[in-house]
């Protein structure tokens, strides 16, 4: 039955947007899992370099599971469960940490 | 002594001396290796610091079974690769002389982590007992572990240890004491391995060999667990070869060729040192940065993030076999994760911290001003009985009674009385778990300050005392964010800095000032913190950071760890402050520093406004803050006026913010010098004077201006 809501039914749905599957790890939402797929640091100079080595041996590495568990205000650092136990990292790194919906596979 | 005996008679029984088993504690932080140590250790523990280094050492010994125990407790980390100084130190120390066995402390609720550190001391090739603690927890969460199959995958000892409760702690040395016997791992799941065990507890226990445990162990082979992808081992291998054609070279550092290997594939700076020191092998250096650009070619990814891939990969199938799911499934502990949504919540985390930081301030001195009192009540009634006995004038009675002990007196119920309920508090955050917290929610405005979240802890230590807040600056990664840390930590207004400012301010004037002190001490911080930045080279690095599960404290590790805290305060700080102490009063006696009141005088009469004899007891309170305020008490006290009579309100709240803002006292001014080097102190101390003298004159002639309209 045509309802007088059909029209603006289809003009709702095309308004509607998908979700972009891959993201930055500060720019998920939190509670959904989440798979790395590789982390991005400068090529230049050490610490780029450092920081994700060390990411690497705390065991974020690309293919890894992680959970976002909360994002400290004032655009502070980032909660995330990974290997079972609670990590922190700073906002600036975790934007460098690229993830996709684990969800979407 | 006994040692020339054994030299002539090769015969007779071997000297209990040389009975001697070093041990290495290692594992990631907050494992229980420090519980475990406490526990083996005991009251024997020293801290001191690595040679030439500002890591701390913490060694300790013991006698068990004929044997005597040197242990290490080496920091927590979590890989060998040159990150830090924690990590360099560690390897090397490994891999040294010094050490027969070490014992990797694993926390079984955190597997997957932990052994991939293990991983990594796997490739040292050293003898080695896996003890996996805090299985208590595991098996309260339903999971259970299959030794059995640990002790077959990794051909070594595997022990469950409940550290806190001391189950399985004195095991791990006998474990080690047959592996210095026998020189190899003996399972303790087969038939004969039972025996070996067995035969070793009723058996005459006394090294059979005389060459160090680490010559003579047979390590096994672990090729399954610690083979690679085939496009690294064929690289590998080859760098191994070429490694193995200069035998005497590489064997002077104790590393292992497959080590080496690994490492210079991964382009660590330290090895990279050692295949550079000498003509022939700087080659195989180019031939590593070979292969490690087709690696990354081949997997897309750098050689660090290729080589703990592989590494996980292996741990995930270890974790398969022996990890067992009891009854019903895991259950998380309820109210430890409800805890800390609470604590890191937006809203009432932050109330949260803020009580904590009262509640911390509240008890230390509740506890200090009681205890304060009492040995201040008994240093008089002992100071009566010495004046009755030789008078009060007598030069003796002044600089050995009122200096020296009554220096010790005096720090002992001014500054030990507080500095001690302060550290059993922060240990029991420590313990607890919530120190990560606090970091957590404070990261963002300490990336303000230019450091990050992890400076919080000490800052808040420098609310009690600042020598240990200072020490606690060794946690920083990097020796740039040390500096600024201990900068910043020595600004915080200790507890003798309050006792002046709320001694003085706030009784004589009011409460609002005390907070505008405040205020302007927090922004005194806070350039601190920018121009720090800017003139030290390098960046501030990002927190990253482990959180651990929140847990019910255990008290005799807070006591032994408060304990060990205050020993180091007394045996570094108390000695300055003491013999100082005795200095200050012979110039006092002699009046020698009279002539620095009057040189001082333009700075503080013209400048500060202060009446010039405050000049000496400024330089007074550089030996410990609250002498400032004490001295002008007993200056108004002998004149038979009181602090009002003596000092205009304006010049309290001058020589209060010159006391809160100038050098850190003479303790932590030696403490800076040691844990950097003199020439930052001295810098740092400088800075610190200038900002006190301009923002104390400035403050003196605006109030001055001001008051007059």
């Amino acid at each position: 039955m045509k309802s007088k809501f059909e029209s603006s039914k289809v003009h709702f749905k095309r308004k509607r947007k998908v979700e972009p599957l891959i993201n930055r790890l500060i720019d998920c939402p939190i509670g959904v899992k989440l798979k790395v797929l590789r982390v991005n640091t400068g090529h230049h100079g050490h610490h780029g370099h450092h920081a994700k080595r060390r990411l690497a041996n705390l065991g974020i590495i690309p293919g890894v599971q992680i959970i976002k568990r909360k994002a400290a205000p004032f655009r502070g650092p980032i909660e995330i469960i990974v290997k079972g136990s609670l990590l922190v990292i700073g906002r600036g790194l975790a934007a460098r940490i690229i993830v996709i919906n684990e969800n979407s596979e | 002594m006994q040692i020339n005996k054994t030299k002539k008679k090769q015969n007779t029984k071997p000297n209990k001396v040389k009975n001697i088993i070093n041990i290495a504690l290692a594992g990631n932080a907050n494992v229980g290796k420090s519980v475990i140590f406490n526990q083996l250790t005991g009251l024997s523990q020293t801290i001191g610091n690595w040679p030439g280094k500002t890591v701390e050492k913490m060694e300790g010994h013991l006698n068990f079974l004929g044997y005597r125990f040197n242990i290490v407790d080496l920091p927590g980390i979590y890989s060998l690769s040159t990150y830090s100084l924690e990590e360099i130190i560690s390897r090397e120390y490994i891999v040294s002389e010094e050490v027969d066995i070490i014992i990797n402390v694993i926390d079984a609720t955190n597997l997957e982590r932990n052994l991939f550190f293990t991983f990594q001391l796997l490739e040292l090739k050293v003898p080695m007992i896996l003890a996996i603690n805090q299985m208590d927890i595991l098996r309260k969460r339903n999971l259970e572990l299959n030794f059995k199959k640990l002790e077959e995958i990794f051909k070594l000892p595997v022990i469950p240890v409940v550290a806190v409760h001391g189950i399985g702690v004195h095991q791990l040395l006998e474990e080690a004491i047959e592996l210095a016997v026998y020189h190899q791992p003996t399972s303790h799941y087969t038939q004969d391995g039972k025996k070996i065990h067995d035969k070793l507890s009723h058996d005459d226990k006394k090294f059979k060999n005389k060459l160090s445990t680490k010559k003579t162990f047979k390590f096994p082979d672990l090729s399954s667990i610690l083979t690679y992808g085939k496009e690294v081992e064929t690289r590998v291998n080859e760098l191994i070869r070429n490694i193995d054609m200069y035998p005497e070279y590489f064997s002077r550092f104790n590393y292992v060729s497959k080590f080496l290997a690994n490492k210079i594939l991964e382009n660590d700076e330290e090895i990279e040192k050692i295949f550079k020191a000498n003509q022939e092998t700087p080659y195989i250096i180019d031939l590593a940065d070979k292969y490690r650009t087709e690696l990354e070619e081949i997997h897309g990814e750098d050689i660090s993030t290729i080589i703990s891939s592989e590494i996980y990969t292996n741990i995930h199938k270890i974790i398969e076999e022996v990890v067992i799911v009891k009854g019903r499934g895991e259950k998380k502990l309820g109210w430890a994760d409800k805890l800390d949504h609470l604590t890191t919540h937006s809203l009432w985390g932050y109330a949260i911290l803020i009580l904590i930081l009262f509640g911390i301030y509240y008890f230390t001195f509740l506890i200090g001003d009681f205890f304060g009192g009492v040995i201040e009540d008994f240093f008089e009634v002992l100071s009566n009985i010495i004046y009755d006995i030789f008078g009060e004038d007598d030069l003796g009675v002044k600089i050995f009674w009122e200096g020296g002990i009554g220096g010790i007196f005096g720090a002992l119920g001014g500054v030990l009385v507080y500095v001690v309920p302060f550290f059993l508090i922060i240990e029991f955050l420590q313990d607890s778990g919530y120190l990560p917290r606090a970091a957590y929610l404070m990261d963002r405005f300490m990336h303000f300050l230019g450091v990050h979240g992890k400076t919080i802890i000490p800052m808040i230590l420098g609310f009690g005392c600042n020598v240990p807040a200072c020490t606690g600056c060794r946690i920083m990664e990097t020796e740039r964010e040390k500096k600024i840390s201990i900068a910043l930590t020595s600004l915080v207004p200790c507890a003798a800095v309050m006792t002046v400012v709320l001694g003085l301010v706030g009784r004589y004037i009011g409460i609002t000032w005390v907070l505008i002190l405040f205020g302007i001490n927090f922004i005194v911080i806070i350039i601190t913190g920018k121009i720090l930045n800017k003139v030290l080279p390098g960046q501030c690095t990002e927190l990253i950071m482990e959180m651990h599960e929140y847990r019910v404290p255990n008290y005799s590790v807070i006591a032994k760890q408060t304990w060990v805290r205050t020993k180091e305060f007394i045996f570094k700080a108390m000695p300055i402050i003491v013999i100082s102490g005795v200095l200050l009063e012979i110039f006092f006696m002699f009046r020698l520093l009279d002539p620095i009141n009057f040189i001082l005088s333009p700075i503080t009469v013209f400048w500060l406004g202060l009446p010039a004899i405050t000049g000496i007891f400024l330089i007074y309170g550089i030996l410990r803050k609250e002498l400032t305020l004490v001295l002008l008490a007993l200056l108004a006290n002998s004149m038979g006026t009181t602090l009002l009579g003596l000092l205009t309100p304006v010049q309290m709240i001058t020589f209060s913010l010159v006391t809160m803002l100038y050098i850190p006292c003479f303790a932590t001014v030696v403490l800076i010098a040691k844990e950097t080097n003199w020439k930052y102190a001295i810098q740092i101390a400088g800075l610190e004077i200038g900002m006190a003298l301009l923002i104390g004159g400035v403050v003196n002639w605006g109030l001055f201006f001001f008051m007059s309209f």
